[in-house]
């Protein structure tokens, strides 16, 4: 029933600009994919394509291996949750969700049967003979049944969840998930949230610009973010650049205002475009006398609720920013005073700096 | 000055018997019917156009009103021209020819106006359930303009019925009503043509009287009706 889906070096060009540059993607049946980008990075010409609603310039779109380009929207194994809605506003609850099964010529009893399994889905029971305008905004937000019901074997869910309240928000994504063990099909969710991208997907892409910057499941973006675009839109923040990063058997160390570290490389190193990414939750404000340790200069503290925020300074000037917890007893700390800090395993990785603004 | 003991229903009794009159009526009503048949699916296609083009949008638009700024003496004149140019004789079909470039940029307005009920994403969607294009129009787009589409029919019926000027050029060897009641009214009037005033007045207001009653009874029906109140 899932379809898996091949993205083979797909262009789509408007003009000069171009919405998508060479992407190539897998996309394996059955699987909870993210297309993860700020707005105008492509993720949406991209699920335009797979749903046939736009033609790319050049390259390749097949399902299951078959190319699909010359197949219109109405006739691909794909429905979509749009957006914007658009729920038909001159049909009932029924009449919008079976409306894709008339199509197919289903009628009578069989017809209101799936109408029903699919609104028991969504827990909309009962609803079928509403007026559509009259639901409310989270009730709307089901008409993921419309699609839902026509078994597709790829759905795409277009941002899905914008505009939602944060509680309605949560909801329908657990949801998603739930409706994802149960359908089985192939899942394409197009957001530019993270907790959204971060908590369904089994693998996700962050997109840039047109192109794919990591396409990885959503662990190893944070493990081993591909590059300095990656890392800082996942949210490690702090981005270091070495003075010397020295490779002795197998142990990478790097050098930082005077300090040295110890870093987790991957693959080649390309010791003039790297820079030192760093996971703020492996950090920590060490006592004095930890070996390892770098001592920082305290630049300033924030308070942030349910932690502090810790911005430390190297000697040159780099900082790097440490969450502590609001009660950790680590006595008053002062501007300008000396911290000692502790890595834990794996704090810090050297990751390409492409995607960093030139150093000012 | 008559009389309040003047008042009576002789001239209505009379007006069946006027043949001129009953037969310019007719001749009226039937023109009036093909123009808004013709008007209404012609602006519809029209008005199609303009939703799909993108660039020439506005050309398209001053195209088809460019006739309603066209006076109707001159209009006409032109027309009665051109056709006895090319050998066409006058006749219900040149009168219909001329109301139609009167009534359509009319019916093309309205409906244009119906269209802002359709979305894009609604097309999109039916699409995405496996609408082709032609069940995207009747499922979707026809429904959503429907109140566009009877508007302009009426609109063009009623523009058609009252046109004067180019019928008056342009009608065969049977006049439409306007031209025939103008006619009768320089040449001495007799009372009958304000009994057939009177008639058609008494009969527009009981139509709209019956339509406002069936929408209203309908809306007192309807799921929406009941949550407006």
């Amino acid at each position: 029933m899932a379809i898996s889906i091949q993205i083979d070096r797909v262009s789509r060009e408007y003009g000069p600009v171009k919405a998508l540059d060479d992407v190539s993607l897998d996309i394996k049946a059955g699987e909870f994919f993210t297309l993860l980008g700020s707005s105008g990075c492509g993720k949406s010409s991209l699920l335009k394509l797979i749903g046939g609603f736009d033609r790319q310039t050049s390259g390749r779109v097949a399902f299951d291996g078959k190319d699909v380009g010359d197949l219109p929207a109405n006739k691909r194994p794909v429905n979509t949750v749009f957006q914007s809605l658009a729920l038909f506003p001159h049909m009932r609850v029924a009449q919008n969700v079976g409306y894709g099964l008339r199509l197919k010529g289903l009628s009578g009893a069989s017809l209101d049967t799936k109408i029903n399994d699919a609104l028991d889905l969504v827990e909309l029971s009962g609803f079928g003979p509403r007026d559509v305008n009259l639901l409310s905004g989270g009730q709307r937000q089901r008409q993921l049944a419309r699609a839902l019901v026509m078994e597709p074997g790829i759905l795409l869910l277009d941002e899905p969840l914008t505009g939602l309240d944060e509680r309605l928000r949560q909801q329908m994504r657990d949801e998603f998930g739930r409706l994802h063990k149960r359908t089985g099909a192939t899942f394409i969710l197009v957001t530019h949230n993270q907790d959204e991208a971060l908590s369904l997907s089994d693998r996700m892409a962050v997109m840039h610009k047109g192109r794919i910057e990591q396409v990885d499941s959503p662990a190893r973006f944070f493990e081993a973010p591909a590059n300095a675009f990656v890392a800082r839109f996942v949210g490690i923040d702090t981005l270091l650049r070495p003075e010397r990063i020295v490779s002795t058997g197998g142990q990478t160390e790097a050098t930082v205002g005077g300090q040295t570290l110890q870093v987790r490389t991957q693959g080649t190193v390309d010791t003039a475009a790297s820079i030192i990414a760093i996971r703020p939750d492996r950090l920590f404000v060490a006592r004095q006398g930890l070996p390892h340790a770098l001592t920082l200069t305290v630049v300033e503290t924030t308070f942030r609720g349910l932690h502090r925020d810790l911005k430390l300074a190297f000697a040159d000037g780099q900082t790097l920013v440490i969450a502590i917890e609001a009660d950790t007893d680590i006595g008053q700390l002062s501007t300008g005073q000396q911290v000692p800090v502790g890595l834990k395993p794996d704090a810090a990785v050297l990751i390409s700096s492409a995607g960093l603004p030139p150093a000012g | 000055m008559p009389r309040l003991s003047d008042l009576s229903l002789t001239w209505y009794a009379a007006l069946p018997n006027d043949r001129a009159l009953v037969g310019a009526l007719q001749q009226s009503l039937m023109i009036a019917t093909i123009t808004a048949v013709l008007a209404t699916g012609m602006s519809l296609l029209a008005a199609l156009a303009y939703f799909e083009l993108r660039a020439q949008r506005t050309a398209w638009f001053l195209t088809v009103i460019l006739p309603m700024f066209v006076p109707g003496v001159i209009q006409g004149l032109a027309l009665s021209a051109v056709f006895t140019r090319s050998g066409i004789k006058a006749s219900s079909l040149t009168v219909i020819a001329g109301h139609l470039l009167w009534a359509m940029p009319f019916a093309f307005i309205v409906i244009l106006t119906s269209f802002a009920a359709v979305r894009r994403s609604y097309l999109t969607a039916a699409a995405d359930l496996g609408a082709t294009r032609w069940r995207q129009f009747v499922d979707i787009t026809l429904p959503l303009i429907r109140p566009g589409l009877i508007s302009a029919f009426i609109f063009s019926f009623l523009l058609s019925l009252n046109e004067f000027t180019r019928a008056f050029y342009l009608a065969g060897r049977q006049n439409t009503l306007p031209v025939v009641l103008f006619g009768k009214m320089n040449s001495g009037a007799s009372p009958v043509i304000y009994a057939m005033s009177g008639t058609i007045f008494l009969v527009s207001v009981a139509c709209v009287a019956l339509a406002s009653m069936h929408f209203m009874l309908r809306l007192k029906l309807s799921p929406a009706g009941r949550a407006l109140r």
